[in-house]
């Protein structure tokens, strides 16, 4: 790859401003963020999240709903003329359900730009470790258990598939390191298989003894989606996909240090096993968090990481900040389609990611090979 | 891991939409089912087997009274022992919860396996959801099987009452028991009058906003009272499907009605907590009343006399 030389140069060098732009722009591929790349993720996110507050069955007149934003923010003062009603919809159900989408999306799309730059991977995904199948069995446990165990407070599932997603990654952090260190990722992604097919040979058990109303209310959340969306989530999550998100974007050079390998990491200094590590840690706990509330909403963590190396190259340090620009305003995309297109009638958000996400995938791994 | 999942359940749904569809295909494309015939030619003489009746999967002879009847679905389980056949149950699916001492056993209905009920010697299985090749087998090892899938509409569930009286040996009692049931049904819609006429509904069947249109049976149960489900316009591609909260309050419905206080413990209170709630027509109202979760998946006797009789009373306040 090319990046060698231009990870090193660009790391240990006063780099320029703007290595794009600039008369004495390089020949090599140009790493850093740009200000356009930057305008044209916070542009669409803006947008994203504008249109997903205006639209809903309300049937509220988006110059009042527009109104009534804008005079939330300070030093504007503003009347929107909306009634009580229209105030509810719109700050305790649109703005807590698109700011949970961005939240989810975001968190999701880095976790899988992250895995993919640790593990060497194209096809690692958020879910590779086992969160996947830790929550689902988490949730399927508080589902099936309510009327054994009796009262359950209804917000006890995102806790315990939280839990269940930690805790499966665990297992398999604690069953797949292995001390020599080149081989140490291989057996964390079989270990990763491993504790995946335990967890969910338990769930499966689980679910073929419950109820088929049981087994409806595990489903519909094994398909993700955001309705019930609210403040409380929004709270509950923040913490750690905002963590997360920091820790991730702190380790964008490394990543690119990474990606020449293991071993000519370790000559320029960067200890890769502690990078991946915390990388690691750090994607797995943000991604826990926000399966715990939106269910296992699958592809994002695929397809904007890799539409975005395909659109602005390679370097992790482009990669990582557009993927949490890009991924939440695809998510907050794609839950107003979910809530839009068989209105009234809502769609699984998880449906809709992955029939948007698979064939698109299809196109952007077409686009890859052609460019080689 | 996840698509192995999803493609599990897709399976499965789909497996139980196309069993379904051939099942009420079986059941419409037969106007008039055996078991009224059998009924009729033996309305004075008395039960005489052998006996053929209409199944959902097609027909199925029964030699001889049967007096070990495995009943393993809760609404057949129900029209059994309301039909007075409960002396000939030797076992019900864990989840038939009337009559209260019925004997309960860990089946689900669900088995795969006719191996499974073969230690109990049943002469009649009754299913509603039979999984994987449980009919062949049972067939196979000349048990006869009733199939009585989900009933949509009453005149389904009468037909269903009286395939079991025949199977049962008591097609003298399909028409008390039926004569009852449309006697309840009139004294609560009698008792309700015209207060709630147009008014609209909203049932919920999680938290999360799944609901059931007027095409399901709990709707045609509601349509008794001349109720309109909010529900309605969202049913184009399933009779149970998910709304949400903004469409809630912009219909502004005048009764809710939680079916979902056992699995996920909802309450009246806790409804009118929910953000944004407190400006409903039905919270304001007292208008929210929870029910059984029962009542949006069964459509047995029991079941309906129970809820037709809370909507008499519920309606006229």
């Amino acid at each position: 790859m090319t990046l060698t030389a231009d990870a090193k140069t660009s790391d240990r060098q006063a780099p320029p401003l703007d290595d794009i732009d600039g008369p004495d722009a390089p020949a090599l591929r140009p790493t850093r963020l740009t200000v356009g790349h930057v305008v044209l993720g916070a542009g669409f996110l803006l947008a994203a999240a504008i249109v997903s507050i205006l639209v809903g069955p309300a049937g509220l007149p988006a110059g009042a709903v527009l109104t009534e934003v804008l005079g939330r923010l300070p030093l504007v003062h503003l009347h929107s003329g909306l009634s009580a009603t229209g105030v509810v919809v719109v700050w305790q159900w649109r703005m807590p359900r698109m700011v949970l989408g961005g939240l989810v999306g975001a968190m999701l799309a880095i976790a899988g730009a992250s895995y993919q730059g640790a593990f060497s991977n194209p096809l690692a995904d958020p879910y590779l470790l086992g969160v996947a199948s830790g929550a689902g069995l988490g949730a399927t446990l508080v589902v099936v258990g309510a009327p054994v165990i009796g009262q359950i407070p209804s917000d006890l599932l995102p806790l315990a598939a939280f839990a269940g997603a930690v805790l499966a990654v665990t297992a398999t952090f604690a069953l797949g390191r292995s001390r020599a260190s080149e081989r140490s990722s291989a057996s964390l992604l079989l270990a990763g298989v491993a504790v995946a097919a335990f967890f969910t040979a338990v769930q499966t058990f689980l679910l073929q003894r419950s109820s088929p109303g049981q087994l409806s209310t595990v489903y519909s959340w094994i398909l993700g989606g955001l309705s019930t969306a609210g403040w409380g989530q929004v709270d509950l999550v923040l913490p750690y996909v905002g963590t997360a998100i920091l820790v991730l974007l702190a380790c964008r050079r490394l990543l690119d240090v990474m990606s020449v390998g293991d071993e000519e990491a370790t000559s320029v200094g960067v200890r890769a096993e502690r990078v991946r590590l915390v990388v690691i840690v750090a994607a797995t706990l943000g991604t826990a968090a926000a399966v715990s509330v939106s269910g296992l909403i699958g592809f994002v963590g695929i397809i904007v990481p890799h539409t975005i190396r395909l659109l602005a190259g390679p370097s992790y340090r482009r990669i990582l900040p557009l993927s949490v620009l890009f991924g939440a305003g695809f998510l907050i995309l794609a839950d107003l389609l979910a809530r839009t297109v068989l209105s009234p009638a809502e769609i699984p958000l998880g449906v809709v990611t992955a029939f948007l996400g698979a064939p698109f995938f299809l196109v952007v791994l077409r686009q890859a090979r052609r460019l080689g | 891991m996840k698509r192995s999942w999803a493609g599990y359940f897709l399976a499965r749904v789909v497996v139980a939409a196309i069993v379904t569809a051939l099942l009420s295909a079986a059941t419409s494309a037969a106007p008039v089912p055996a078991a009224q015939v059998a009924i009729a030619g033996n309305a004075t003489a008395g039960p005489v087997f052998p006996v053929t009746v209409h199944s959902g999967d097609g027909n199925v002879t029964i030699q001889a009274r049967p007096v070990r009847i495995l009943c393993l679905s809760p609404s057949a389980t129900q029209m059994v022992y309301a039909l007075g056949a409960g002396p000939q149950v030797i076992g019900v699916d864990e989840y038939s919860s009337w009559p209260a001492d019925a004997p309960r056993t860990k089946f689900t209905g669900a088995e795969t396996s006719a191996e499974d009920y073969l230690p109990l010697r049943p002469d009649l299985v009754v299913l509603s959801y039979p999984s994987g090749a449980i009919v062949q087998q049972l067939r196979e090892l000349k048990v006869p099987v009733l199939v009585l899938p989900a009933a949509t509409t009453f005149a389904a569930v009468y037909s269903q009452l009286a395939e079991l009286a025949a199977a049962t040996g008591h097609g003298a009692a399909v028409g008390a028991v039926e004569a009852s049931m449309k006697e309840d049904i009139s004294a609560a819609t009698h008792k309700a009058g015209s207060a709630a006429r147009g008014d609209s509904y909203y049932i919920e069947i999680d938290p999360t906003y799944y609901t059931a249109t007027s095409k399901t049976f709990i709707g045609a149960e509601f349509s008794l009272f001349g109720m309109r489900d909010i529900a309605d316009p969202a049913g184009r591609l399933s009779a149970y499907p998910q709304i949400s909260a903004e469409y809630i309050l912009k219909t502004n419905p005048d009764y809710v009605f939680l079916a979902d206080t056992v699995c996920c413990q909802q309450t009246p209170a806790g409804f009118a907590h929910r953000p944004g709630f407190s400006v409903l027509a039905a919270v304001r109202l007292h208008h929210v009343i929870g029910v059984n979760d029962s009542v949006a998946s069964e459509w047995g006797p029991h079941t309906i006399e129970t809820l037709v009789a809370l909507l008499g009373d519920t309606l006229r306040s």
